[in-house]
């Protein structure tokens, strides 16, 4: 197994045994629900309805001790490769666009690593599921050299030069 | 010379046969290991002048991973000899013509130029898939372990397993899924 994924998942499981809470589905104050679209044909009318659902991420998230009180993956402490498909996966759309950085609530540094590692894990076609409806599904289907395997490393992404990196040395030392 | 050393001897200097998965590998990086093999240099007994080789079964060189965007930077010369002979092939073209060559070259190149490189040459056998001759597959009593671990794609994971792993992200309030 990918090495950050297997310490997510450690970091996981022990979180949830120190708790020994089992996590549950039912909320007294307020849930967080988010909307799905449904879309249906009745006749010549064809209706679109936006339903409240609860998150299905929900039992699954991973607590963080905001001790750096940066983001989850800086206060995880988490390596992500581009292999990491199962973690890379999260911050995407189901066409296969990267979230905004509103709802990744990334800091400005991960958001831009996760999304070239989201890029290098699509151009070696590790995610065929998540891409536009109209694209070519198995990677080896593509055209000329994109046929191949291809891998990549991750110490070609650069930080994120800051503004305030002057101010603040939280930011650059990471 | 007792039965013991006799067995010994015959066993110190037999051919072993190894197998190497190049599936997601770089050729260039693992020609270095298998270099190592077809010479003998992980044998106590080396010596240049004695004849200690392995054989090498390379399968699927045709999943080989490159770097980046070596597929399209790379380029293989040649000369026929006449004027105008030069082609310059990029690495994806040869491939394209040959799965092989581009494992074979790698090995070649990382080898010293003298006269014994030829015959270690021919003790490396590379298969483009895992399809493998009986005759050789039935030789093979060892295998070389890979250099980089194989990316597994995520629709190669179970729906559960991928709905069931630890979340770093949950959506906003009120976001609309899509
Ligand atoms: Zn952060």
């Amino acid at each position: 197994m990918i090495l950050g994924a297997l310490k997510l998942w450690q970091r996981y499981t022990c979180l949830s045994v120190a708790m020994c809470v089992p996590r549950q589905n039912v909320h007294l104050s307020c849930a967080k629900m988010i909307k799905e679209i449904h879309e249906s044909q009745e006749g010549n009318v064809r209706i679109f309805q936006g339903v409240n659902i609860l998150s299905p991420r929900e039992p699954y998230l991973v607590k963080t001790d905001d001790s750096r009180g940066c983001c989850t993956i800086c206060s995880l402490g988490l390596d992500v490769k581009h292999t990491d498909v199962l973690i890379l996966s999260q911050f995407l759309r189901s066409d296969g666009c990267m979230l905004p950085r509103r709802v990744t609530g990334l800091c400005r540094n991960q958001q831009k690593r996760m999304s070239k590692m989201v890029a290098m894990a699509q151009k070696a076609g590790l995610m065929p599921n998540i891409a536009p409806p109209k694209s070519k599904m198995d990677p080896k289907r593509r055209y000329k050299w994109k046929k191949y395997n291809t891998y990549f490393d991750e110490s070609t992404i650069k930080d994120v030069r800051s503004i305030t990196s002057g101010k603040k040395g939280a930011s650059t030392q990471m | 010379m007792t039965a013991y050393k006799r067995v010994q001897q015959w066993n110190t200097f037999a051919r072993v046969w190894h197998l190497y998965d190049a599936t997601w590998q770089n050729p260039f990086e693992s020609a270095q290991r298998i270099m190592k093999y077809l010479k003998g240099l992980h044998k106590p007994i080396y010596h240049p002048l004695n004849d200690c080789g392995d054989h090498v079964v390379v399968i699927n060189s045709g999943e080989i991973a490159l770097l980046g965007d070596e597929w399209r930077k790379r380029v293989y010369f040649h000369h026929t000899g006449y004027p105008g002979g030069a082609t310059w092939t990029l690495a994806w073209e040869l491939h394209d013509k040959d799965p092989t060559m581009i494992m074979k070259k790698a090995v070649y190149n990382v080898m010293d130029g003298n006269l014994q490189r030829r015959y270690t040459m021919q003790r490396l056998h590379i298969y483009p898939d895992d399809d493998v001759p009986e005759k050789i597959k039935q030789n093979i009593t060892n295998q070389i372990r890979q250099l980089r671990p194989v990316p597994k794609r995520l629709d190669r994971y179970a729906p559960e397993e991928v709905q069931r792993f630890p979340k770093v992200m949950d959506w906003p309030k009120n976001y609309i899924l899509r």
